[in-house]
């Protein structure tokens, strides 16, 4: 059965072709698109490509939402792909980064020695550009979005399995690029 | 001793975390006017293939200039008299009827 959404209205006239209907969908929910896609874009620019993109695509399929879950799930997962879409995009264009950059050493965040969390999110970032983009996109959703493992696997189409061992392989990873690899 | 070291890099990484959520990316300069930008977008898309033809104008306009110009200042060199210079193609051709014997 459909779940009543508090857009049906909106969404049904803006599949009716509704200009007016499809801006103000736009401005209901790209607060939920851009906040998600902040995650996964280096830059103002890039940011504004992901959010244009997701809603052009939104405007293309919109007649295939069909109203069994909410809009805003639907749309959170037509984000998610767009940003894993680019994820594997840029993967192909980008330079591996220095590791002596991602060494940095994390104090205590209570005695105010440890790095700002400026500094924390653009080392994890860096970080972060050296995963596979299924990996990064997995601990972006868990670790930096504070999704379930269930959510994770509902906006990717990904199963649960799938999701975890993701998330593990990240974690390995991403402890290796920041703690200096003294296992050596 | 190995795991111990393990445990640290987990902490270190959920400090990471920890801290990269605190500062959420600033997505304010791009809120700002999106739906008209992704309307704009949106229209351009659905325009037809050949609605951008009328962009090509001035290159035409520019090229129409230039022929013209090109041949006020280089006209085609045409002989002064034609009609002369038919005739005399045509005495010639009874100078060489008359001394072949035709």
């Amino acid at each position: 059965m459909a779940v009543p959404d508090e857009g049906d209205d909106l969404v049904r006239s803006a599949i009716g072709g509704d200009d007016e209907a499809f801006a103000e969908m736009v401005r209901r929910h790209k607060g939920t698109v851009l906040r998600i896609a902040a995650r996964f874009a280096r830059n103002h620019a890039e940011l504004e490509d992901l959010g244009q993109e997701t809603f052009l695509r939104v405007y293309r399929d919109l007649r295939s939402f069909r109203g069994d879950a909410p809009f805003g799930h639907w749309l959170s997962r037509i984000t998610v792909r767009v940003c894993y879409d680019a994820l594997r995009k840029r993967r192909r264009e980008e330079k591996d980064v220095s590791l002596e950059v991602l060494a940095a050493p994390v104090a205590d965040p209570s005695t105010g020695n440890g790095p700002s969390a400026q500094l924390a999110r653009m080392i994890l970032d860096q970080a972060m550009s050296r995963l596979k983009p299924e990996d990064r996109l997995v601990i972006t959703l868990f670790e930096l979005e504070d999704r379930s493992v269930r959510e994770v696997a509902e906006l990717t189409g990904w199963s649960e399995t799938r999701v975890k061992v993701r998330a593990f392989r990240a974690r390995q990873a991403l402890k290796r690029c920041i703690g200096g690899d003294d296992e050596r | 001793m190995n795991d111990k070291r393990h445990d640290r890099r987990d902490v270190e990484l959920d400090r990471f975390f920890e801290l990269a959520r605190q500062a959420p990316p600033d997505i304010s300069g791009v809120e700002r006017n999106f739906e008209t930008r992704v309307m704009a977008r949106i229209r351009e898309s659905r325009e037809p293939w050949y609605a951008w033809t009328w962009r090509l104008a001035p290159i035409f306009l520019v090229l129409t200039l230039l022929v013209s110009g090109w041949s006020i200042l280089f006209p085609t060199v045409h002989p002064a008299d034609p009609v002369g210079s038919l005739a005399s193609g045509t005495q010639e051709i009874a100078l060489l009827d008359y001394l072949t014997g035709e």
